[in-house]
């Protein structure tokens, strides 16, 4: 009777649960299933068991893979929320039409796809003509190999990261500091307090939670990391990573074994143990927020 | 001939129970308002007569057809909500013409019966504009308009006017008056006001926790309430109750003494239902108490606390011997706060009630 | 006007000072790359870099004929129409889909409606990674592969979409859902004449972010279109990256140049509704 009766309610919600279904969930199972099976693609699947994990988690590419990250993402997500931080700040000292025109111009990184950001700055990277060497020439530094020497790829990856994020993440913390109601403000300046103290006590304390998501949101982005390094390197199936594999990341890993060497049992468990890594740091955020706000 | 006929209805959510065995008549062409206090279940009757809240049991019929289950677009009703749900996307004319456009009437038909509509409420100038550049007189004539449109058989008011500020709303209420007299169809209005309602109905429901109190024209109501909930909710200031116990019974007339205290009261009632020492309420309505600097027999000193001065009217707050509060309205006296006078209760409209809040009445 | 807009000159502290030179440098830092791509484009490619460092456009007409023969000579027009359409089709797809789940979500009850919903809410952590090899395959299975269905479809279902929209059709009153009720509206013309029309901005908004995102949307192309009838103009511009490709950098630019396109106009004309729209995804996540 109930359910008759809620026939139209269904029917609309038809469209969204067969694609949610078809397209997340089956995918989610089938691939946890394929985890189990040495395939590539055109031949029958063969049960192999946790083998796919073992030689992920025991493969040298893995292991880099995964230092790289952590190192990446160590330095990239502070990096990324304090100048996106500092950036808001900034802005939000101007008022008006500056402040407006501040924020635009801060933004217009973000409106560029990943993928154009990474093909312009290959080439502002690159060596002798590269328009940064160019400069840097100018100042009388060496020329630097921003792609091509192992010890500083990774740094080159990052200065894109962040001219491509910090607009974005600015935006969202710009929002949350008109939120912060003025007259704290206007309270701390009566104790006495100065413009640093004002944002160590009033600004930062206020934009907490609006900070949190911007630090999970930069954290879940980070750890997926692939446009970027992938066009900074080789940009095909057959090479990427870079020279000594500087900028492989787990995801380009991924594609690469089941892409380029077509092992698909073996990028589905890459996949899934990808998924327990970033589902269990965001989980730990959430609930160290939690632990935070209750205690 | 009955219009709408409700027997025995209930709804409940789970296990509360917000209306209890209802049951009403309405007459084809009557003006009839359902008040009360917030969360009495007055609204929740209304949509159960439009059909937007199920009926956990019970009939409504309407026209002598059982409309329980009928989808609410067929039931010929029109409602207008408190909130005027307006939809801001479209012009007046739109707003107005819906119903007919979803029904697929002709173009014409559909412009005809708006501009018709708008004609009534003298809306012709305001046809193209959209909600959101109209004042809240307007758009509660534009709600109205979508009612008349639909042409119903019974109109549904939810508390239509409470958005309005006090002044529009007088006006408001006058042009519902003569808009029911001039179509002469059904209406069901739904308020918390009792002036409204007082104002509007020729019937007049009040409810209190899911249950009629009693229905009746107004003035009926406010003369002869049926219990103590009626009596105090009809009726601006509120009528003073006063504790006492019978202390005799004679033909005619019956004598009470006043909880606290050694004054006793003589007024008129048969005595049927009373014995004596029996406690009960005693109702007097303001207005049906007069004042005096002098003392005499059957006369109380007040001593009065505060004073609202109205102009026309003078509302004195107070205190009787044996502490009970009472208010006075006289008109034309003036009177400084601190002072003592007098007050002579008039014998002849004092109700009863027992300890139920039930009226006891003359016999 | 222009001298309201000019900062009050006598305000001049060192605080000030520092504080617009800080604001004018970042600017050029973020404005940089994008300025000088369009110098790449509108610079004489016979002359070397070392004299002149396209520092500022040089030669209108020979950014012209760099657009003409990206436009003529490589598969780039193409790809430009394949990813007009994916964009436009996933707009519209994603913004009817989750339009018509997030009105039951938002103003109705029905059996098993809050495990449906936290199931497509639980799925936002879930990362790409862990949909797009087994995606790829059932795709792949479908026989969808190099096809428009097999880039757009598997995109449609947004829970963030689901989830911005039912946020915002809460807020739409009952009262007004009535009224359309006694007006007799089905369940449908609710949703079509009452709840689409009163989130209007909220479908805004989406529509401009799902452009963002599918505009850009690199490696879901990169998997699923594997011929060049249907690469993506991410994938012509990734192919010019190659080090195979030999391709210039004025080439390469002219192609970037091209892409960035869409989405500056888009940004120069919504430019508020997007930063208001991410901002939102903030206070609300």
């Amino acid at each position: 009777m109930r359910l008759t009766k809620s026939l139209p309610n269904f029917m609309m919600l038809t469209p969204f649960m067969l694609l949610f279904g078809a397209f997340f969930l089956y995918p989610i199972l089938s691939g946890f299933g394929y985890s189990f099976f040495d395939w590539d693609g055109i031949h029958e699947p063969a049960f192999v068991g946790l083998k796919n994990y073992e030689m992920i988690l025991n493969a040298r590419s893995s292991r880099i893979a995964a230092t790289n990250l952590l190192t990446y993402v160590m330095i990239t997500v502070p990096l990324g929320v304090s100048v996106a931080f500092g950036l808001a700040l900034l802005v939000d000292h101007f008022q008006g039409f500056w402040a407006r025109f501040f924020r635009s111009v801060y933004f217009v990184p973000v409106v560029m796809p990943l993928f154009l950001a990474a093909t312009i700055w290959r080439w502002i990277y690159a060596p002798n003509f590269g328009v940064l060497n160019l400069i840097l020439g100018w100042f009388g530094f060496e020329n630097v190999r921003f792609l091509t020497d192992p010890d500083v790829m990774l740094y080159s990856l990052i200065g894109v990261d962040v001219w491509v994020s910090a607009g974005f993440n600015m935006v969202i913390l710009l929002a949350g500091l008109k939120d912060i109601p003025r007259h704290y403000y206007e309270a701390a300046r009566l104790d006495g307090a100065n413009k640093l103290q004002e944002i160590r006590y009033v600004t930062l304390p206020m934009i907490r939670p609006v900070m949190i998501f911007v630090v999970t949101y930069s954290f879940i982005s980070a750890l997926q990391v692939f446009d970027i390094p992938w066009l900074l390197t080789g940009s095909s199936f057959l090479d990427y990573g870079g020279r000594r594999d500087a900028l492989l990341f787990p995801v380009m890993d991924m594609m690469g074994r089941g892409f380029g060497r077509l092992g698909f049992g073996q990028a589905a468990a890459y996949g899934f143990l990808l998924t327990l890594v970033i589902v269990a740091i965001t989980a730990t955020i959430f609930a160290f927020q939690r632990k935070k706000e209750n205690g | 001939m009955s219009s709408l006929e409700i027997t025995n209805a209930h709804k409940n959510y789970g296990a509360v129970e917000v209306l209890k065995d209802i049951c009403l008549d309405v007459s084809s062409g009557e003006f009839v308002v359902f008040v009360g206090p917030s969360g009495c279940g007055k609204s929740t009757l209304l949509r159960m007569i439009a059909g937007l809240e199920e009926i956990s049991g019970g009939e409504i019929r309407l026209d002598g057809q059982v409309i329980n289950d009928t989808d609410p677009a067929r039931r010929g009703v029109a409602m207008v909500f408190q909130s005027y749900a307006l939809y801001p996307h479209m012009t007046v004319a739109e707003n107005m013409g819906f119903t007919l456009k979803l029904s697929r009437a002709p173009k014409r038909e559909i412009t005809e019966k708006v501009d018709q509509a708008a004609r009534i409420l003298q809306l012709e100038k305001l046809l193209d504009r959209k909600p959101g550049q109209l004042s809240g007189g307007q758009k509660q004539r534009v709600a109205i308009g979508r009612a008349i449109v639909r042409e119903p058989k019974v109109f549904l008011f939810d508390e239509p006017l409470s958005n309005l500020d006090a002044e529009l709303r007088i006006q408001m209420r006058a042009e519902l008056a003569l808009l029911h007299k001039r179509l002469g169809s059904t209406m069901i209005y739904v308020t918390h006001d009792q002036v409204e309602a007082m104002t509007l109905a020729d019937k007049m429901v009040v409810m209190n926790g899911g249950v009629i109190q009693q229905v009746g024209r107004p003035l009926d109501l406010y003369d002869d309430p049926d219990n103590m909930f009626v009596a105090g909710f009809v009726g601006t200031p509120r009528m003073n109750f006063l504790e006492a116990e019978v202390a005799g019974l004679n033909a005619g007339t019956v004598e009470a003494r006043l909880s606290g205290s050694d004054s006793g009261l003589r007024f008129a009632h048969g005595g049927a239902g009373l014995s004596v020492g029996q406690k009960v309420t005693l109702g007097i309505r303001p207005e049906h108490i007069a004042l005096s600097d002098h003392g005499g027999s059957a006369t109380f000193p007040l001593s009065i606390g505060f004073v609202e001065e109205l102009g026309e009217s003078t509302c004195v707050h107070g205190e009787i011997p044996g502490g009970a509060r009472v208010t006075v309205l006289s008109h034309g006296a003036r009177f400084a706060d601190d002072r003592q006078v007098h007050t002579c209760f008039d014998p002849a409209k004092v109700l009863v009630f027992d300890q139920q809040g039930r009226r006891v009445r003359s016999g | 006007m222009s001298i309201a807009l000019l900062p009050r000159m006598s305000r001049i502290t060192p605080w000030s000072v520092a504080k617009w030179t800080l604001a004018i440098c970042i600017a050029i830092v973020a404005a940089f790359p994008i300025w000088w791509m369009f110098n790449v484009v509108f610079a004489d490619p016979g002359q070397p870099v070392s004299l002149n460092p396209r520092l500022y456009p040089t030669s209108f007409s020979s950014g012209i004929s760099n657009i003409q023969r990206v436009l003529t000579e490589t598969g780039y027009l193409r790809a430009y129409y394949v990813s007009v359409a994916y964009t436009i089709l996933t707009i519209a797809g994603v913004l009817l889909v989750s339009s018509m789940a997030a009105f039951e979500f938002a103003l109705f009850d029905f059996p098993g409606k809050r495990i449906l919903f936290a199931v497509v809410m639980l799925s936002l952590m879930v990362p790409m990674a862990a949909t797009l090899i087994p995606t790829y395959l059932l795709v792949a299975r479908l026989g969808w592969l190099n096809t428009m269905q097999g880039l757009v479809l598997p995109g449609l279902a947004s829970a963030f979409g689901l989830f911005m929209l039912t946020q915002f059709m809460k807020s739409i009153p009952r009262e007004m859902l009535e009224a359309a009720r006694l007006d007799g509206a089905s369940h449908f013309q609710l949703y079509w004449h009452v709840a689409l029309p009163l989130s209007r901005t909220a479908l805004v908004t989406l529509a401009i972010l799902t452009f963002m995102k599918t505009w850009g949307n690199f490696i879901w192309p990169l998997v699923v279109s594997q011929k060049p009838e249907m690469f993506t103009v991410s994938q012509v511009v990734s192919l010019f990256n190659s080090p195979l490709s030999h391709t210039t950098v004025d080439v390469v630019m002219t192609a970037n140049l091209l892409a960035a396109v869409p989405p500056l106009i888009f940004f120069l004309i919504f430019q508020r509704r997007i930063v208001e729209g991410i901002a939102s995804t903030g206070s609300k996540g």
